[in-house]
């Protein structure tokens, strides 16, 4: 069995093209003016404004906070996700969306089969082991936020609920842009969902008109042709590439990847050097398109 | 912190391969990770490797006072700590269910089925008993813990040393291990644990299930047996049913496996002692093996080399004649030859980080330095330097490939290609104007 090794090589540094950020880790001083307001990361210890998360701050007038590079992600109402559920309780399931604590999806948040609108009963109670079991993989968006910080999600549309087949793939929230749509069907042959909770979700792509008729509930399992899982496996890859070289994903940079990866095989995209290489394709294409 | 959750695709996967009776790692249904016992310089402390699951124990020991029950009797007391370093599932401070559940087999283990004798802890009845303490912490939780941790308790109580006490009438005197050697406790025999793993309602058991395999598993069953077949205890949980026939097929494996896991700790105590005797260093710096990588360490293998003398004679033959030997040497130092006058260094090698894109620009500017040398030097260099190339086609995995080659028909045939060969500097000095000539074409 042929086996790739790497040698340690020293890293080479990124040209970072961006304007420096004011980069700080826990400890250190933001400010000593007192003028400021504080934000999220922050405490005050004496008359100093310090950093209680590593991270790049932000100044927005007169106030100040600091945006970590790694955390746990932190619901805003209106966000897509993709979480498992972990849970079924009473009228409720229990979702893990990768964030400090499960977030909560009510029965009530939910479409009926056949997309009847009436009272949930305790028949329906009882019926929910057939929809969403411990497990599965659902697609929502955030409602509300409980006091505690869980999130209420709900999947009243058409487009959310319960994932089919597919592959997912678990990045940094802080990657994902916030952008108008999270859901993308690629021109290459596969859909994409990007979780602003760092969750992805690679599927082949569905009509829409079947998905409609059947409100929600029925689940595409025929078994899926090769050359869509090529297509999928390779996303994976592109995807995980852009993630450790933190470059934001969205539909672009993802399709940019894509088409910069097609010269290597699917496995090969793994090893680091091409992940970098393919990483490096793509931030130069996105700069030159953008400056 | 909560677990990940596993995915379906995970768990369907391990419960299909069960189901051919295949394990994810590749152990048969009723074998062990590899086992390991190693003892610290302290007595009666002690690291069980099972696979990637470690546990150390460290057994110490106190006079008290006896129970008012019992006032003849010592005590054995057993803790088991399971901290967030072994798993970020545990929750530090008060112990999980699961935790209390594992800490009271432990001790249903070895005190209750009376393997370390009480009786012999007593000094003064009625007022001073020795109290023994067996602390197990779970270094790394990689599945089953429960038996890594009996094998550390029993292990770590047969390895302990407790301090020698003389009564003398109303005098009780606790003797220093530098006046009176250490006394071992008496330990009459050593249960051990052997957890089975059941799925699917009790249809297949594994024996000694790693993480994934806990996780997915329907229910579990430990039995506690010690070398003379004698059962010590006997745990089930987990919401399954298991008929009469599977438990008795149980006991029986543990049998074989508790004979085997005994043999290991007794050879590993007995070597553990003349160690300590013989005077050798002992210890967790000696057992612990430094994970080092040194060289990539191949036997050697014979190659023919018939065919490579035949070519290299016929090359030699159709060379022409050698020419003489430069004069101009100066020896340095043995093996240290200098030729020439320790000029500047016109072999335009820069670093050895070279892609095969600046290849090009490389050559030329090799070129161009090599021009611009034999028109500054004209006395130096007849025939100026090598060409820098990479191995072409060559599948090493290195990329810092350099060779460099003269053109020459007597070097090419002989060589590596995944050597980074340095020709004979010799060579350079050779007023050989047509080599130049060819070089250049050889280059192109």
């Amino acid at each position: 069995m042929a086996v790739h090794i790497t040698l340690p090589e020293s890293r080479k540094k990124s040209a970072a093209p961006d304007a420096p950020k004011h980069l700080v880790t826990p400890g250190d001083v933001i400010t000593t003016d007192t003028g400021y307001m504080r934000g999220h990361g922050t405490y005050m210890d004496d008359d100093k404004l310090k950093a209680s998360l590593a991270g790049v701050v932000e100044r927005v007038n007169k106030l100040i906070c600091v945006q970590p590079l790694k955390t746990r992600y932190n619901g805003e109402i209106g966000d897509v996700v993709v979480g498992r559920v972990t849970e079924v309780g009473q009228r409720r399931w229990r979702v893990d969306v990768n964030s400090r604590l499960d977030a909560v999806l009510m029965l009530s948040a939910v479409n009926l089969p056949g997309g009847e609108l009436r009272r949930r009963s305790a028949e329906d109670e009882l019926m929910m082991r057939e929809y969403l079991v411990e497990g599965d993989l659902i697609s929502a968006e955030v409602q509300a936020i409980f006091h505690d910080g869980a999130l209420s999600l709900h999947t009243r549309s058409l487009k959310y609920g319960k994932l089919a087949q597919g592959l997912m793939v678990q990045v940094s929230p802080s990657l994902v842009k916030r952008r108008k749509t999270h859901f993308h069907n690629l021109p290459c042959g596969a859909s994409v969902i990007l979780g602003n909770n760092g969750y992805v979700w690679i599927c082949p792509t569905v009509d829409d008109e079947k998905v409609e008729s059947s409100g929600g509930y029925e689940q595409d399992l025929e078994p899926v042709p090769s050359t869509d899982r090529e297509v999928i496996a390779r996303l994976r890859n592109c995807i995980l590439s852009l993630a450790t070289h933190k470059l934001m994903l969205y539909d672009t940079s993802v399709l940019y990847a894509y088409e910069a990866s097609r010269q290597y095989q699917v496995k090969d995209l793994l090893q680091p050097d091409i992940a970098e290489k393919v990483a490096d394709d793509t931030r130069q294409r996105l700069q030159m398109e953008s400056g | 912190m909560k677990e990940v959750p596993m995915s379906t695709c995970e768990r369907e996967f391990i419960l299909k391969a069960i189901r051919d009776r295949k394990r994810i790692d590749g152990r048969q249904t009723y074998d062990y990770r590899r086992l390991k016992v190693s003892f610290g310089m302290e007595r009666g402390c002690c690291i069980v490797d099972l696979g990637d699951t470690k546990v150390l124990a460290q057994v110490s020991g106190k006079i008290e006072e006896p129970k008012k029950n019992r006032p003849t009797e010592g005590s054995i007391i057993i803790n088991l700590e399971l901290s967030p370093m072994a798993s970020p599932a545990f929750e530090p401070g008060r112990p999980t269910e699961s935790g209390i559940e594992m800490n009271r087999i432990l001790e249903r283990n070895i005190r209750d089925s009376r393997a370390v004798d009480t009786e012999s802890l007593c000094i003064v009845a009625g007022e001073k008993v020795w109290s023994i303490r067996a602390d197990v912490h779970v270094l790394n939780d990689e599945g089953n813990i429960m038996d890594a941790a009996s094998i550390a308790a029993i292990t770590a109580l047969s390895h302990f040393r407790r301090p020698d006490v003389s009564v003398m009438g109303e005098e009780v005197t606790v003797h220093s291990p530098e006046d009176r050697d250490p006394v071992p406790l008496s330990v009459h025999h050593m249960p051990v644990c052997v957890t089975f793993a059941f799925f699917d309602q009790g249809e297949f058991l594994l024996v000694d299930p790693n993480r994934s395999e806990e996780r997915v598993m329907d229910g579990r069953m430990v039995v506690g047996m010690n070398m003379h077949r004698e059962i010590c205890t006997l745990m089930m949980s987990g919401g399954m049913l298991l008929v009469k026939e599977q438990v008795l097929r149980c006991s029986q494996i543990a049998t074989v496996k508790v004979a085997e896991i005994i043999e290991l700790i007794q050879r590993a105590l007995d070597k553990d002692a003349q160690a300590r005797q013989a005077g050798e260093k002992c210890g967790f710096a000696e057992s612990v093996p430094t994970n080092k990588i040194t060289t990539n360490r191949k036997e050697a293998t014979a190659i023919d080399t018939t065919a490579a003398a035949q070519q290299a004679s016929q090359v030699i033959q159709e060379a022409g004649p050698v020419d003489k030997p430069m004069s101009n040497m100066l020896v340095q130092a043995p093996g240290t030859v200098q030729i020439g006058e320790g000029l500047v260094n016109t072999w335009d090698v820069d670093d050895e980080d070279m892609e095969s894109e600046e290849k090009e620009g490389r050559e030329k500017s090799v070129t161009n330095g090599r021009e611009a040398v034999a028109t500054s030097k004209p006395t130096e260099r007849k025939r100026p330097v090598k060409a820098v190339s990479h191995a072409e086609g060559s599948d090493s995995e290195e990329e810092e490939t350099v060779m460099l080659f003269q053109g020459d028909d007597e070097t090419k045939s002989t060589e590596e290609p995944d050597s980074t060969a340095l020709m004979q500097p010799s060579n350079s000095d050779k007023p050989a104007k047509k080599k130049g000539k060819k070089k250049k074409a050889a280059q192109k």
